[in-house]
């Protein structure tokens, strides 16, 4: 019956009282299986570096998978609930995160999209109670920032479509039961449903990460794969697909960035309220409160442009060029919250007993997955000046 | 026949209490939750409905802020859900009664809730409740569970733990369970917003209530305790012993 | 001012709090009765000090345990002023249902009771002290050890009555205390031990300690993480458990600060360590400096004779 001391989440600003009843038990649902299920484990599913498969069913009971969307057996939540569950999810690791943006945004948003009704009747309900893992391939080894050049291609062959090509730093993709594989059709980029055992393909996992352990990274190998004609999204081509996928998913991560910086300041306060050097907790001292308060302040900032993102996708009045912004700022800031909690505590701030160091070596991918933090800022510098400079190109 | 299961709202056990004047300052609680031992006789509602019964009713008593753990009870199932509406501060007995009438509207022999509240401690609403309705009373069950149509629980007894039969109507306090409530999941979350909360007032039950017999003077924080003692060596253990007995009465 | 008191039986014989009892009476200046449920502990009763009657309650009733039943046989005695029982499990269900069938109110697990009535009481486990003032009549349940016993140099006038009630509960068994430990996370009373043990199996003398407090064994992570015997589940502190219960006892625990985050807002810290510099003694409301070969001997000596008396 006792628990561990009450998680007092930071909101200095109240955002609670902004949100609906429903809004606030889904937070308190996903934050107190994160304080049962994930904090006590996550340091062991880190060294074994596996998520736990108990995970992927015990989030798919809550039924917070694919949260925004409709119909279908998904739960037909907002984006602010969406928000709060990506928030309280890297709480406790950005890798659990991942793996419900993945599912949700990645995998379940462009078949409920672009898919046929008869994908959607499906896929969906299997995927919103997470019987079924999905995973999202667009990057390749060769073409990170740059997915239009992409060289993965699919043919028509009469009777089947034949796949050829590589995915990398595929997240889920090795415990994945379909992946939403996006390839070239005749030159233009199209998105195509493989299924796990599918002939000629294969997700071998990628090991040796230092971020992102309890999370499974894959590549994705096509060699002459060979899939039904039924399996091809039907209505979208070219990068509108993929990219109205990773706004989705940008747009969690800008709160699941808060979540984990959430996580640093709260250790950090505790760390230095108990931390005693030259007779006094390091917590009276100025440079300590110095700190303390720029997390405050920047958590507090990210809280609100998160929350602010949220309405405008609520309300549909938003253009990718906001999301880019909040994913930025709040990766950016909830790293450089880290970095400064590890300072505070010390050198026990490299310890597993305190999540900071893991948090910041989580980050580090967060910043550069689903869009790197300096290609927001080129989304963002072609936003001001109408000039792209992604390429060297006119 | 329905089950009907009391819950009371209470700071959660990890929120910090504390006290401001000369009374428990409310609005530093950080959370509010369905007081634990209710939360297994909500579990156990739960799992006696599956196995036959019709229905489960939750009813709370409280001020206006305590809906919200009926509509917590709804998101894992509870079926109606019964507010008895009072800001006042109530002695025991003014409790009981309210209760009491709620539970008769409702019609349910069997009654399940906390041995005692998170906040008060006290433990007196269950047993009184089973007098005022001349139920059986069974306290601290860890199980109960229904065979053959007779109701079985596990109680710890004053001669230790035993298993019991009795039969409706009866009423039974929890223990620790068990079983853990249940986590709610946001299909549940999303019918308990649709779930109406009867309110009720004191006039609606045809209670008359009167005064509370009991008036609370203060809330204070306990005594500091005394400054840390250091011992030398194996022979003050006695001493340590003592005083854990006399000077902390954790012994 | 009539207070009727009723004991607490341990076994056939009365529970020492049933004293305790009526020294709380007494310093309220009542006439005191004492109604024995069963007829349980009678002579030992009439033996308290400062009692002017004693009444053996008996019916078939008081064969086995039945809350409803017991109180129905009891309250046409317990009609005094002040109705006042031990805060035991069945002391408070007895009195609740007692103060109900009166239509009176009760208040639970007073530890002080003065003229008034005043009444002091912990509240949310003990955070928080409650002072109130009751009416009479009513029930009050006292905490055991909050009052000096009465002494035994009494003697009671002995009456019996014979009251009953029907018993609705019948035990079918009784039932083995599964033999599992009790977990850390759930336990008042934890017994921790730290790599200061020298060896896993020189657990097991924290263990018959926990044997007798009803407490669970802990561990610190050095003790965890050094041998394989002592699981996960035992640690206490930063990424093991965070406990508060209202005893804690660090043996061979030095204290390191991911140690304390796990148990320093235990209610009382009881440290036990042969190093007196040891940082835990900076949280420890009592500090013993001895080894644990030879502390945790004599505290099981200690504890024996304490709680068997």
């Amino acid at each position: 019956m006792m628990r561990n001391m009450a998680y007092e989440a930071l909101d200095f600003y109240d955002i609670d009282s902004m949100l609906s009843e429903e809004e606030r038990m889904v937070r308190d649902m996903v934050r107190d299986w994160v304080e049962d299920r994930v904090i006590p484990n996550i340091e062991e599913a880190c060294r074994d570096g596996v998520f736990p498969d108990d995970w992927r069913k015990e989030i798919g009971e809550m039924g917070i998978l694919g949260a925004p969307l409709k119909g279908y057996g998904c739960p037909g939540l907002s984006y602010i609930a969406y928000g709060l569950i990506c928030q309280e999810l890297e709480r406790g690791d950005s890798g659990v995160r991942s793996f419900a943006s993945v599912q949700g945004s990645l995998a379940m948003y462009p078949i409920h999209d672009f898919g046929s009704e008869e994908q959607k009747e499906y896929y969906l309900p299997k995927m919103a109670s997470g019987e079924w893992v999905g995973c999202f391939g667009l990057t390749e080894p060769d073409y990170g920032s740059n997915p239009g050049d992409m060289i993965t291609r699919a043919e028509d062959k009469g009777d089947h479509f034949l796949l050829n090509g590589a995915k990398m730093w595929i997240t889920n993709g090795t415990i994945a039961d379909l992946a939403v594989v996006w390839a070239k059709l005749d030159g233009e980029i199209k998105g195509f449903i493989v299924e796990k055992g599918d002939e000629g393909f294969s997700a071998p996992e990628m090991k040796g990460k230092h971020s992102l352990k309890a999370s499974v990274t894959s590549e994705l190998v096509f060699q002459d794969c060979k899939i039904p004609k039924n399996r091809i999204l039907p209505d979208v081509k070219g990068l509108r697909g993929p990219f109205s996928c990773l706004n989705n998913a940008r747009y969690g991560i800008s709160w699941g960035a808060v979540g984990a910086a959430q996580s640093c300041f709260n250790s950090a306060k505790e760390y230095s309220l108990s931390r005693i050097q030259f007779g006094h907790p390091i917590a009276s001292f100025q440079l300590i409160q110095n700190k303390l308060s720029w997390m405050l302040r920047e958590i507090t900032k990210g809280q609100l442009l998160a929350y602010h993102m949220g309405k405008k996708k609520d309300d549909g009045t938003w253009i990718p060029e906001q999301i880019s912004l909040a994913k930025m700022n709040n990766v950016d800031m909830a790293l450089e919250i880290a970095r400064m909690s590890r300072d505070i505590h010390g050198a026990n701030g490299i310890l597993d007993e305190y999540p900071v160091m893991r948090h910041m070596a989580n980050l580090e991918s967060v910043k550069t997955y689903e869009g790197t933090h300096d290609i927001h800022n080129l989304i963002l510098g072609r936003h001001i000046t109408g000039i792209q400079s992604f390429t060297r190109e006119p | 026949m329905g089950v009907a299961v009391l819950i009371k709202q209470v700071p959660d056990t990890t929120s910090k209490v504390s006290v401001a004047g000369d009374r428990v300052d409310e609005s530093s609680v950080s959370k509010w939750s369905i007081s634990p031992y209710d939360e297994y006789a909500l579990e156990c509602a739960m799992r006696l409905k599956e196995s036959g019964y019709s229905e489960v009713v939750a009813i709370t008593c409280g001020p206006q802020r305590s809906s919200k753990a009926l509509t917590e009870a709804a998101a894992v199932g509870a079926d109606s859900l019964i507010h008895v509406h009072v800001e006042d501060s109530l002695d025991s007995i003014q409790v009981q009664t309210l209760l009491s009438a709620a539970i008769k509207r409702t019609g349910s022999e069997i009654v399940l809730c906390g041995k005692q509240a998170a906040d008060t401690n006290s433990g007196s609403t269950g047993p009184g409740i089973a007098s005022i309705l001349d139920y059986s009373c069974v306290g601290v069950v860890s199980e109960v569970s229904v065979d053959d149509g007779v109701l079985v629980a596990t109680r710890q007894g004053p001669s230790g733990l035993e298993e019991i039969e009795v039969s409706a109507p009866c009423l039974f306090t929890f223990d620790k369970g068990e079983s853990e409530l249940r986590r709610p999941n946001v299909r549940g979350i999303m019918m308990a917003k649709k779930k109406t909360v009867e309110a009720l007032t004191p006039g609606d039950l045809g209670v008359d209530l009167g005064e509370s017999a009991v008036i609370v003077n203060s809330h204070s924080s306990p005594p500091d305790k005394p400054p840390g003692q250091k011992f030398e060596g194996v022979s003050s253990i006695a001493t340590v012993v003592q005083k854990l007995r006399d000077e902390a009465n954790v012994i | 001012m009539e207070v009727i008191v009723i004991s607490e039986s341990n076994g056939d014989l009365l529970h020492p709090v049933t004293a305790q009892l009526v020294g709380a009476s007494s310093s309220l200046g009542g006439n005191i009765t004492i109604l024995c449920p069963g007829g349980k502990g009678l002579s030992e009763a009439a033996e308290i000090s400062g009692v002017s009657k004693v009444i053996s309650v008996e019916g078939d009733c008081f064969q086995s345990y039945d809350s409803n039943a017991w109180s129905k046989a009891l309250a046409p005695h317990a009609e005094g002023d002040l109705v006042l029982t031990s805060s035991s499990s069945t002391g408070r269900e007895l009195a609740s249902s007692i103060a109900a069938i009166r239509g009176i109110p009760v208040l639970q697990d007073a530890t002080n009771i003065s003229e008034g009535i005043v009444v002091s009481r912990p509240i949310y486990s003990g955070k928080v002290i409650e002072t109130s003032s009751v009416k009479i009549p009513c029930v009050i349940t006292l905490r055991a050890n909050s009052y000096e016993a009465s002494e035994s140099s009494g003697k009671a006038e002995i009456s019996t009555v014979n009251q009953t009630a029907d018993v609705t509960i019948s035990i079918r068994k009784a039932l083995e205390r599964a033999g599992e430990k009790i977990d850390v996370s759930e336990a008042d009373i934890i017994i921790s031990g730290g790599r200061g043990m020298g060896e896993p199996s020189n657990f097991s003398n924290l263990e018959e300690v926990a044997d007798l407090l009803g407490a669970a064994v802990g561990a610190s992570r050095a003790a965890v993480d050094t041998w394989d015997e002592i699981p996960h589940s035992m640690q206490v502190g930063q990424t093991g458990k965070t406990v508060t219960p209202s005893l804690y006892i660090a043996v061979g625990i030095s204290g390191a600060i991911q140690h304390l985050a796990g148990m320093r807002t235990s209610k009382y810290i009881v440290a036990i360590n042969k190093d007196p510099e040891a940082p835990i003694f900076g949280v420890a409301d009592y500090g013993v400096v001895a080894t644990w070969e030879e502390a945790l001997p004599a505290l099981k000596n200690e504890l024996s004779a304490l709680l068997s008396n």
